[in-house]
């Protein structure tokens, strides 16, 4: 017994002297403040994250998540304290009713102005007191022209039986619903039971067409060809054509879904002076441009284009979705509403 | 037992308590709460999750992948047994090469397997394009995104799991008690029939329960080469945690398939016992 308890102590030390030595270091340089961002994976050029830490004399640890789930229940469990998040649209919604965002002072982020008009009003935050818009896209029709003859225009046209057991839609309840609910001209954030049962109805109907329910790995599948049409991501959309120039790609006369990721400082956040500092930094046009030809997501920030890669900001997917760009209407948190929505998607996936 | 054998078992004891029951505890307890209007979890301690469960909805997908999850483990062993029976009759020194090749996939994560599934069965796939060039077919054969597919995903997936067991007990057996059955006059069906299965029984009840189990909580192959158009059990639940917001349904699910497995397992356990037991007493009257 006290050979272990011996050893327990050992361990306990050797822990100790470990940690002792660890923040002995740090102490010893000199004090560079952290700016913590909590963000999705490669949404920024190292090399330009490399350059605001020279330009600000600090450090910047990039933490990654998959999901906004991850991150409200990350901020929710309150132990990580982050200074930058990218919040999705229906996200900051959510999260401004929990009270978890920093007001975001314009004077001090004058780059602000540089945001495409069309993303400075959402209706999630109107007047983008809380989140700027940093990378959007567009859900749209995707379609390979050696099998899709006529160009579609509607929704509806996934429902045409020539396509049967080639259509994909996207693993995705609301983006599912959305669809169907635009056909029939409703909002994609409505809560009424019978329009909702409608839209479930007609999407009972599509199951016939449809050969997969995929989100990750979609881009293979209209790369290679194994599908012919189906829904997609303008992002996603644009990277396929890069990779097989088949692809077409159109925003339903009927609308669509809009979807941005959005800078914001979480309340409570240690560095909020750098945090606006970032920010500012990140929609100065010629580090935008930069950014964005490296990540090669569309971008928010318009002075950036001008300056940007013409191979991406000329690709026909991106530019349709940018002609297009008021057909989309934003998803918000719809509370209880998403109960409905989950059984019914549920219901569709259980039907064959 | 002595004081250096409990000692022996603290670190895994203190292992299994932090990693296994209070994760676990936490799971019922957020069963039993429920979610705010923005997906937050309050504990108010009510049973409407598991009310919610008992629809017809919910239970048909208990039951597709009860009968998924039965169909996996009929193949596994109609499969499993003649291929770990085969390898126990090699010569010793290929026994070990033999189980080594059925190890070999889990060198390699299992989803990134089940996309090199995707990339052999697809339309324009490694199989198809064979086939197309071989001209045995003209127009490519849709293999994926159906319940065959995800039928061979999962047989693939727990094959491994129901050979070794298998493996083990067969080597195990008693070589002698098959010379004297061949001795008595019993032909090599009737021994196989009346010996090698009835005492290699133990390693396929194991490779059962580890290959039941296993496919009761399968996602990955029914979102990846299923084409997410049939949900199981293990979907669902995803779903509940990732994007409906709902962990108390989630937890309240996850706590049903816990519950329904190791009743399951019980049933089975009984059952086998009670044949062992009824063999004895046939071995019995016999003699």
């Amino acid at each position: 017994m006290k050979k272990f308890w011996k050893s327990i102590y050992m361990i306990i030390m050797a822990i100790a002297f470990a940690s002792f030595l660890t923040t002995g270091c740090g102490s010893s340089k000199e004090e560079k403040p952290v700016l913590n961002i909590y963000s999705w994976a490669d949404y920024y050029d190292p090399e330009v994250l490399a350059e605001f830490e020279k330009k600000y004399n600090c450090e910047i640890t990039y933490d990654v998540y998959s999901n906004n789930e991850e991150l409200l229940a990350k901020m929710q469990a309150g132990g990580a304290q982050f200074d930058v998040i990218q919040p999705s649209d229906y996200m900051v919604s959510t999260m401004l009713k929990l009270d978890m965002l920093e007001k975001l002072d314009h004077s001090k982020i004058p780059n602000l102005q540089n945001i495409t008009p069309a993303l400075r009003h959402p209706k999630y935050d109107p007047n983008q007191e809380y989140s700027a818009a940093y990378v959007w896209g567009l859900t749209g029709i995707v379609y390979n022209k050696r099998y899709v003859k006529e160009t579609p225009t509607s929704w509806q046209d996934l429902w045409n039986p020539k396509y049967k057991g080639h259509v994909i839609l996207l693993n995705d309840c609301r983006e599912v619903f959305s669809l169907a609910l635009k056909k029939h001209g409703r909002s994609n954030n409505t809560t009424d039971p019978q329009q909702i049962e409608e839209a479930y109805r007609d999407l009972k109907k599509l199951n016939e067409n449809v050969l997969a329910f995929d989100t990750e790995n979609i881009k293979p599948k209209f790369i290679s060809e194994e599908a012919w049409i189906g829904q997609m991501w303008s992002g996603d959309a644009a990277y396929s054509y890069t990779e097989n120039p088949n692809l077409g790609f159109v925003i339903p006369k009927e609308g669509t879904l809009i979807w941005a990721d959005n800078l914001a400082i979480p309340k409570g956040c240690k560095h909020k002076d750098l945090a606006e500092k970032f920010i500012n930094y990140m929609y100065d046009p010629a580090v935008s441009a930069r950014n964005f030809n490296y990540s090669r997501l569309p971008n928010a920030n318009e002075k950036a284009w001008p300056l940007m890669d013409p191979a991406i900001i000329n690709n026909p997917v991106l530019q349709e979705a940018n002609r297009y760009l008021e057909r989309g209407e934003w998803l918000h948190d719809i509370g209880d509403g998403i109960r409905l929505y989950d059984k019914h998607w549920t219901e569709l996936k259980t039907g064959n | 037992m002595n004081k250096n054998g409990k000692l022996l078992i603290a670190p895994s004891l203190a292992w299994l308590s932090i990693f296994f029951v209070i994760p676990m505890l936490i799971v019922v307890a957020v069963s039993f709460a429920s979610r705010t209007t923005y997906g937050q979890v309050v504990f108010n301690w009510t049973l409407d999750n598991y009310i919610r469960f008992v629809e017809p909805l919910y239970i048909s997908i208990f039951i597709q992948t009860l009968v998924v999850a039965l169909i996996t483990t009929v193949i596994t062993i109609l499969m499993g047994y003649p291929l770990a029976y085969m390898i126990a009759q090699l010569p010793k020194k290929w026994q070990q090469p033999g189980l080594i090749l059925c190890m070999i996939p889990f060198w390699i994560n299992f989803l990134i397997r089940s996309y090199a599934w995707v990339i052999i069965l697809r339309t324009q796939g490694v199989l198809n394009t064979l086939l197309l060039k071989a001209g045995i077919i003209d127009m490519p054969i849709q293999m994926l995104y159906n319940e065959g597919a995800v039928m061979l995903g999962m047989v693939y997936a727990l094959l491994p799991f129901m050979i070794l067991p298998i493996y083990v007990s067969i080597e195990q057996l008693d070589r002698r008690l098959l010379e004297a059955a061949s001795d008595l006059g019993a032909g090599p069906f009737t021994a196989f029939r009346k010996i090698t299965l009835p005492l290699t029984m133990p390693g396929v009840a194991a490779g059962t329960i580890l290959v039941f189990i296993s496919s009761l909580g399968m996602f990955v192959v029914p979102d990846v080469m299923g084409g997410a158009k049939s949900a199981l059990v293990g979907n669902l639940i995803q779903n509940q945690f990732l994007s409906a917001r709902d962990w108390p349904f989630g937890a309240s699910l996850s706590i049903v398939l816990a519950v329904l497995s190791l009743v399951l397992i019980i049933l089975y356990y009984k059952a086998i016992q009670a044949q062992k037991g009824g063999e004895r007493d046939a071995a019995k009257d016999v003699a």
